[in-house]
């Protein structure tokens, strides 16, 4: 069962305002828990934190720095 | 598999399990309560530990830390968060002649357990006041211990070291190597998988990030990861390059340092502060006094010029210890 | 001097010619810092802390000056430094770390210097107020005329150089003033959680000193305390910490989200207010308002261009003003040499 991984679309408010990730912290292939942080996505000066929605192996699709939009998808778990 | 931290989360998880289990520890410092300090030290504590343990202070930094002080010599332990070591001027009594020397001058009747955290550097245009180390103006006073990790693992385990010290200590973090989402993409370096259970990383060590045969190079906060740039560089043209972290200026490795230098023979000193007067004096020193005969080469200091430092960018990128000046440095040293 | 129709329009026209400047800035600041956030890049490189809000201050205390006076102001300079007159073009080509700035790129946003017009800012809290008053000491030395203004932030109160210098101020009994903008916040942190006192003017009797407060920052009110003030000091009557509410509106910092600033205490834009009631008191029409505002735009536009067109300094310049008179090339050595793949980095932003 994969679990996509994807911005919320409350994690900020201003619609029109774009993020990136900044760090994942686990690499590609690692056992997350649901509930872990596993990522920080930066919306101009302020950084949110992303959570595992379910437990398994993470395979990361969005490298940092790349711009992210709410609810892109940018990794699923396994 | 652990988790990959930056250097401010580490440091914070550190700081939080201490907290959650002492109650001697308590936070002082502006904006901490609602911001967690400008480089996000303590984000979310004043939620969790409320405004009596997580004092935002006002604009008062003798005042606060001076304070700080007094709490330790009557049992507290304080964690300060002075945000930019630029602010020191404004303080400097406190750390010069009260947290460090009451100790000694009370014949070891009273102790001062406190830790000081501050950021330091520069590099992205925050001009003189700003934007500078000061490291050796800081290791330089006697009863101060003054550690300055440059990756996650080594932050919080340091961290936890710093906590458990019953003395006066400076913990240094460069600003670029925080991992502060705001100050760019964490540098990769700086990030390191952190085990979740609590660690003590010893003051006093040297940490050798990189074997190498041909020549050393020495680094503190930022100027460590410009060092490991440099040495890929380097592995390029041949020419394999040990890289050094001294991580500890106060207690200082000696030993750790004669040994490394001894592998290579040739040494670059790499220092964001400025050149005269300080850390990079301080290590050619120790080599001069110790045994000479290990170096094959007279050493190269790669630093800041004693100059303010200028706010714009083609100045500033100039005088700064980077992957460039010092692996030029390096290769000089080769010819 | 009175406060005559034509004085309140030159306010009006200096507050707009401000906000300009910091529009201007806002606008470029963005640029090449985003998706990942990184101060170093970009055209504006470095912090940047706007004066949005506060143009009342800058226009209302500036028009009680004379060619004399001298003025240290903060971290937050811009207002003050549009109002009393310092080189535009240059102050823009200082913020881009242009050879043509007021410090030639050495200094940047925090650091103004301009003493054609007696002005100097700097970035530590507080640190501008003693220096102000050993301008004012010097110049009783010198028997030459002069008040000197420090400009500081009401976070600024609680730094020990500034109950220093007042104490020094009343025992000297100089021609000084203390203008503390309260703008409610140092950064996050709201004056009632960091000041013992309600009003810091009243701190003024602690040192001998006059105190004055205003509250609705508009340039008229803030002009007649500052008149008073500066009569004060120059009639040998001693200082005045002349407390001023203002407003700040686009946060501490650029990219300060201010979620720490609650609903209710969000604040009102002055220039909008004081143009309605120039309008009303029939100092102004509409479309003079509208020209005013057109010519701010215009002339900032002017400096933007001065600025984006000149040249970077050279690299080597690093070297320069360390000392007055020059010193011995060795003396500044770049020790190591220069790295010459570093130099990819300098010059013109990415």
């Amino acid at each position: 069962m994969t679990t996509p991984v994807i911005i919320p679309t409350d994690l900020w408010d201003e619609d029109d305002r774009t993020g990136s990730i900044v760090l994942w912290l686990y690499a590609d292939g690692a056992s997350v828990k649901q509930g872990d942080l596993i990522a920080e996505v930066l919306v101009e000066k302020v950084t949110l934190e992303l959570e595992a929605p379910a437990s398994g192996t993470l395979r990361i699709q969005v490298e940092p720095e790349v711009v992210v939009n709410k609810g892109d998808t940018v990794a699923v778990i396994e | 598999m652990s988790r990959i931290l930056t250097m401010s989360r580490a440091g914070r998880e550190a700081l939080d399990w201490e907290m959650e289990r002492r109650d001697d520890i308590f936070c002082l410092g502006e904006d901490i309560y609602k911001f967690g300090g400008i480089f996000g030290t303590m984000d979310g504590f004043g939620a969790k530990y409320g405004p009596e343990r997580v004092i935002s202070t006002p604009i008062s930094e003798t005042g606060f830390i001076g304070m700080a002080a007094g709490a330790a010599m009557e049992g507290m332990h304080p964690v300060i968060d002075l945000a930019y070591i630029d602010f020191i001027g404004v303080c400097y009594n406190v750390l010069l002649n009260t947290a460090s020397k009451t100790h000694y001058m009370s014949g070891g009747a009273v102790k001062v357990p406190m830790t000081l955290l501050i950021g330091t550097g520069g590099g992205y245009n925050n001009a003189a006041q700003h934007s500078q180390c000061l490291h050796a103006t800081v290791a330089h006073i006697p009863g101060v211990k003054v550690v300055y990790p440059s990756n996650a693992y080594d932050a919080k385990g340091m961290l936890h070291t710093a906590l458990r010290d019953e003395n006066f200590t400076i913990f240094l973090t460069h600003k670029a190597t925080a991992g502060v989402g705001w100050m760019g993409t964490p540098i990769k370096t700086t990030l390191s998988e952190v085990p979740t259970e609590d660690y003590t990383v010893p003051f006093g060590k040297v940490k050798v990030y990189r074997e190498g045969s041909d020549v050393t190079l020495i680094g503190l906060g930022m100027s460590v990861h410009e060092c490991l740039k440099a040495a890929d560089a380097l592995e390029k043209d041949g020419i394999s390059a040990q890289v050094v972290d001294l991580r500890s200026l106060v207690p200082l490795d000696r030993d750790g340092i004669m040994e490394a230098v001894g592998k290579t023979g040739r040494l670059v000193v790499t220092d964001e502060d400025y050149l005269s007067y300080g850390v990079s004096g301080e290590i050619l020193a120790t080599i001069v006094e110790r045994d000479l005969s290990i170096l094959k080469k007279p050493p190269v200091r790669v630093t800041m010029p004693d100059i303010p430092i200028p706010f714009s960018r083609p100045m500033e990128q100039a005088i700064l210890p980077l992957a460039g000046r010092i692996a030029d440095a390096a290769r000089k040293l080769m010819a | 001097m009175p406060l005559t129709a034509e004085l309140r329009r030159s306010f009006y026209e200096k507050m707009v010619l401000s906000r300009a400047f910091d529009d201007a800035m806002i606008a470029l600041y963005w640029e090449g810092k985003l998706p990942i956030f990184s101060f170093g890049a970009g055209p504006l490189p470095g912090e940047l802390h706007c004066s949005n809000g506060a143009e009342p201050v800058g226009a209302g205390v500036c028009g009680a000056l004379s060619a004399d006076d001298m003025l240290t102001a903060d971290h937050r300079p811009h207002h003050v430094a549009v109002c009393r007159g310092v080189d535009l073009d240059r102050m823009a080509a200082e913020l881009l770390g242009k050879k043509t700035g007021l410090s030639q790129g050495k200094g940047g946003h925090m650091h103004i210097y301009d003493p054609a017009v007696n002005f100097a800012s700097s970035g530590i809290i507080a640190e501008g107020m003693a220096p102000a008053a050993g301008m004012a000491l010097a110049r009783r030395l010198q028997k030459k005329p002069g008040v000197a203004l420090a400009f500081i932030g009401e976070g600024a109160a609680n730094q020990g150089a500034f109950h220093e210098t007042l104490n020094l101020v009343g025992v000297m009994k100089l021609p000084f003033i203390v203008v503390i903008q309260d703008n409610e916040w140092g950064v996050s942190t709201s004056k009632s959680e960091s000041t013992a006192v309600e009003r810091n003017s009243d701190r003024a009797a602690g040192y001998g000193m006059a105190g004055e407060y205003v509250v609705s920052n508009d340039p008229d009110d803030i002009y007649e305390a500052a008149v008073r003030a500066v009569e004060r000091a120059r009639a040998g009557l001693g200082g005045t910490v002349l407390e001023l509410k203002t407003a700040r509106l686009a946060g501490h910092f650029m990219g300060d989200q201010q979620a720490y600033i609650p609903e209710q205490m969000k604040q009102v834009d002055p220039i909008p207010l004081y143009r309605a009631k120039l309008i009303r008191d029939g100092v102004l029409t509409e479309a003079d308002a509208d020209a005013i505002e057109a010519a701010g735009k215009a002339r900032m536009a002017e400096a933007m261009q001065f600025a984006k067109d000149s040249p970077y300094p050279d690299a080597s310049e690093a070297f320069d003003h360390v000392f007055a008179g020059g010193s011995e090339a060795s003396d500044h050595v770049l020790a190591g040499g220069s790295g010459a793949s570093d130099q990819q980095k300098t010059g013109a932003p990415a």
